[in-house]
């Protein structure tokens, strides 16, 4: 027997379904389907502008698990991200490494490196955290940018990454990378939305809320603390491996500081402890410049130098307005206006339990 | 049943609704007053609503997000309700909250100096004579004080701001039984010589009630009782579920035992 | 001689920063990593204050062009926190600290922007004050800037320790929703925490600005001057000044005789060692980190 209620479940397969009503599954079908077809109706800027989104979108969600559900403020996204890509650029230029052994053993060595990282964090919490991270990202980046100077061709050309190929057929087409990167990113979403509802999300969410109250309630926090570093790290990196081959280039110098902070900034716009806030958030910010710059077109002011200088200003104003006037994120916007919807003509909301998100 | 007569009241609060994170009704339709130098306590379990219209009253509320909705409180006269905190304490409305009542890194001589001016000297050095443990205690930095300390330095930090209203929150909280019972005493005292109205929030309904001359009693975010504090002290219900008095032999029926409460009877 | 100058003078710079961020902390338990940024849009304003008023080390439009910056800065301190960091009261801390990120990336776009990421420098007082045989020499930025950063802490720990506004702050740092209800204004004490900590780094960039070229990449010694303050104690002003003369030290030290390249890493090294064996600093408390 199964009750179309959000209340009362009477089996475990009531309880995980995650879409309840049946025009939530039709909403959800019909954005599939349509996102399916936009190859075909898209010219190649909106494609690229979306292949940035993806890989955006995937660097978000690994830092929303480690920073919005487990709470631990890191600045070292950067970092994680410029292993990933670098593991991938030697496997594949110096080794020869196919594409699908590389991407996962980037993926490892951003594990390893973010369960190093997260070794402070048992001992941090807050900023302190926040500033052992800067220091490991400086440090992995100093690392980086000697490696660069020596290995490269010159101290910033970078290191070429060539193009992924399996049997004849090479990945260098918008389109296709819009699809590889559609799937990839719709598999780590699920996994992300997955793992927050399993008992590795709810261990994060108590770390996060009050954690020596987890830790009194038997949660291993420093197991937890870890594995949120390492899968976070290894999520980074997956989003600078699938960089490093779409641009087919890796500099250092693209990970700066400000890499980490936009990061920061799309969950914050996106809305901590949500996955799919950290989706809209990473759309957002990834179109934020190019949204400025097309703003400013309309003026008739030349921009020239500075529009890089208004594009960044550009995100840190979004920071500052959404951590003042929706700390909650975007994603809280949104659930304002369903909600709204849901209980009128109540005042208050009914308290759910659970408050999946 | 009766009200303080006779006098305009110092704090008169009215039909009070506090909202929590606009989802929890943490208090309704509470009105409560207090007539100049007296001791009113406000007696309830945990969660009736009492440290919340405390709160309400000295303004912290906005701070943490909770919002008074409806209502009124004035405080002789004046509206309290849009000011903010230092605002209502220079009007001479002074809380001492229930934790975080000191600043623990300040030394006790620091912390009673905290809002002196010259006018105030006199007052504190009254603070050192009627709480001589802290004139012992005066280069000792606040965070290792004991607990009846603590208290002490927090009563003395707010005599010291020249209230013309003390508002004390839950005392007696950490604190054993004879402490609380000579801190309350040292209140009485105060409120006598200084004429220093106070509104004494408590769940040690019997410490509260002895120095206080009314009460209101709370329950789930209402007042459900109010009198003068003898009448309270003697009146069944209150004897029963507030000041511990079970009759005496009557445990064989405590299954079925459900004694309605008749506030009004 | 002239090493033991260069690095106290060095020290100097980075210890007022120290101080700037020191002084926030203690109001409001914010960490502010925009201070870089402000002591470079500081030393751009002060630079082009004194190109306007014509200023050199003996005109009196030199006074003119202090003036205006010490004021502008106070006042640009006190704004940033009626605007931003006054609606972020009773938020957890490092929302805020988020916040000064924000304004970090919003006053270096700032910079490209206004002074078109140009290279510039601040020529008032780089005249040699004394030279050495070997080629080394002080010059009067050199004594300045130990001189200034004498008179700032000094004043600074005078005023936390003795004056009545100084304990209603160290108060107020510590439990602001109290010292409000003991009838101190909070906002008070924190426009002039921010007034101070932009006055000092201002401070610290004109002196920057005075021995080295500015540029909006120079916002990175907001990092030197965030690890000067950690390895003091973020609570502590004496911290600040002994942090700031260690960090110069090793950066100084490990330019001349390791490598300049080294010394870029020197602060975040110093960071990393600093929070592995003792995170609250030389002088800083304890409990602090609990706090936060």
């Amino acid at each position: 027997m199964t009750t179309n209620s959000p209340y009362l479940h009477v089996s475990y397969a009531e309880t995980n379904r995650v879409l309840v009503e049946p025009y939530q599954r039709i909403v959800v079908a019909a954005i599939v389907a349509a996102v399916l077809c936009i190859p075909f109706v898209a010219g190649g800027y909106f494609l690229h502008l979306m292949n940035l989104c993806f890989i955006a979108v995937i660097g978000a969600v690994g830092i929303n698990l480690l920073t919005g559900y487990c709470g631990q403020l890191s600045l070292g996204q950067a970092s994680f991200m410029a292993i990933g890509a670098f593991t991938t650029a030697i496997l594949s230029q110096r080794f020869g490494v196919p594409f699908f052994l590389a991407i996962p053993a980037s993926c490892c060595a951003g594990a390893v490196v973010g369960f190093v990282v997260g070794l402070p964090a048992l001992r941090f919490r807050g900023i302190y955290l926040a500033i052992t991270t800067l220091a490991m990202h400086y440090a992995i980046i100093y690392v980086l940018t000697n490696y660069q100077a020596i290995v490269g061709p010159s101290a910033s050309a970078g290191i070429s990454v060539p193009a992924p190929s399996l049997g004849g057929f090479t990945l260098n087409s918008e389109r296709g990378w819009f699809y590889v990167l559609l799937i990839v990113t719709a598999l780590v979403v699920m996994f992300a939305l997955n793992l927050s509802r399993t008992y590795i999300g709810r261990a994060w969410v108590a770390i996060r809320d009050r954690d020596i109250a987890a830790e009194t309630s038997g949660i291993n926090v420093p197991r937890y603390k870890l594995l949120a570093f390492t899968i976070s790290a290894a999520l980074a990196a997956l989003a600078g491996s699938l960089g490093a081959y779409f641009t087919t280039v890796v500099t250092v110098e693209e990970y700066t500081l400000e890499l980490a902070i936009v990061y920061l900034a799309m969950i914050i716009v996106g809305g901590m402890g949500s996955v799919i806030g950290s989706v809209l958030g990473a759309v957002f910010i990834t179109l934020l410049p190019f949204g400025v710059a097309r703003i400013f077109e309309a003026f008739p002011w030349q921009l020239g130098t500075t529009a890089f200088g208004v594009q960044q200003a550009a995100i840190g104003f979004a920071i500052i307005g959404f951590l003042l006037f929706e700390p909650d994120g975007l994603i809280e916007i949104y659930r304002r206006i369903a909600t709204y919807f849901e209980r009128w003509p109540f005042r208050y909301r009914e308290l759910r339990a659970g408050g999946s998100r | 049943m009766s009200e303080p007569v006779s006098q305009e009241p110092l704090l008169d609060v009215r039909q009070l609704e506090v909202v929590y994170h606009d989802v929890a009704t943490a208090v309704q339709g509470v009105s409560i007053e207090v007539a100049p130098g007296s001791i009113v306590a406000m007696i309830g379990t945990n969660g009736a609503g009492k440290t919340t219209t405390l709160r309400a009253v000295s303004g912290f509320l906005p701070a943490e997000d909770v919002a008074v909705t409806d209502g009124t409180i004035s405080f002789g006269g004046q509206s309290l309700r849009s000011l903010l905190p230092h605002q209502i304490s220079r009007l001479g409305v002074v809380l001492v909250p229930e934790r975080e009542k000191l600043f623990q890194t300040l030394t006790v001589q620091e912390n009673l100096d905290f809002s002196l001016t010259r006018t105030r000297q006199p007052i504190r050095d009254a603070v050192y004579d009627y709480f001589p443990r802290l004139a012992e205690r005066r280069k000792q930095v606040a965070g290792y004080l004991s607990g009846g300390e603590k208290q002490m330095l927090a009563i003395g930090m707010a005599l010291v701001c020249e209230p013309k209203l003390l508002l004390v929150d839950e005392l007696s909280l950490g604190l054993a039984p004879i402490v609380t019972s000579e801190i309350m005493t040292i209140l009485q005292a105060i409120n006598r010589n200084l004429g220093l109205a106070m509104l004494i929030v408590e769940q040690n309904a019997a410490a509260a009630l002895r120095v206080a001359s009314f009460g209101y009693v709370m329950e789930s975010g209402r007042v459900v009782f109010k009198g003068e504090a003898e009448k309270l002290l003697k009146h069944q219900d209150m004897r029963e579920f507030y000041l511990g008095d079970r009759k005496a032999g009557s445990y064989r029926n405590v299954r079925q035992y459900a004694r309605k409460r008749r506030w009004w009877g | 001689m002239e090493l033991f100058v260069s690095i106290l003078a060095l020290g100097s710079i980075y210890a007022l920063l120290a101080a700037g961020i020191v002084i926030i902390y203690k109001a409001s338990r914010v960490v502010n990593f925009a201070h870089g940024e402000l002591a470079i849009v500081g030393a751009y304003v002060f630079h082009s204050a004194g190109f306007l008023t014509g200023a050199t080390l003996s005109a009196p439009s030199l006074l003119i062009t202090i003036a205006i910056s010490a004021i502008g800065s106070g006042l640009f301190g006190v704004f940033i926190y009626f605007s931003l960091m006054r609606r972020l009261l009773g938020r957890p801390t490092f929302v805020a600290a988020m916040v000064t990120i924000g304004l970090a990336i919003i006053l270096k776009a700032g910079i490209v922007v206004i002074w078109q990421s140009r290279s510039v420098g601040i020529a008032i007082g780089r005249q040699a004050l004394f030279n050495f045989a070997g080629g080394g020499r002080i010059t009067w930025i050199d004594l300045v800037s130990i001189l200034a950063c004498f008179a700032l802490f000094a004043a600074l720990a005078g005023f936390f320790q003795y004056t009545r506004l100084g304990r209603q702050f160290r108060g107020a740092a510590e439990n602001p929703l109290l010292a409000a209800q003991r009838q101190v204004n909070i906002n008070l004490i924190l426009a002039l925490a921010w007034a101070l900590a932009v006055f000092s780094a201002t401070l610290a960039g004109v002196l920057f600005g005075s021995r080295s070229m500015l540029s909006p990449q120079s916002t990175i010694i907001g990092l030197s001057g965030l690890t000067a303050a950690l390895v003091g104690g973020l609570d502590s002003l004496r911290g600040a000044a002994v942090g700031g003369v260690l960090v110069a030290a090793a950066t100084y030290l490990t330019a001349r005789l390791i490598s300049p390249t080294l010394a870029e890493a020197v602060p975040f090294l110093i960071l990393l060692v600093v929070m592995c064996w003792r995170p609250w600093g030389l002088f800083g408390t304890v409990e602090e980190l609990n706090r936060v």
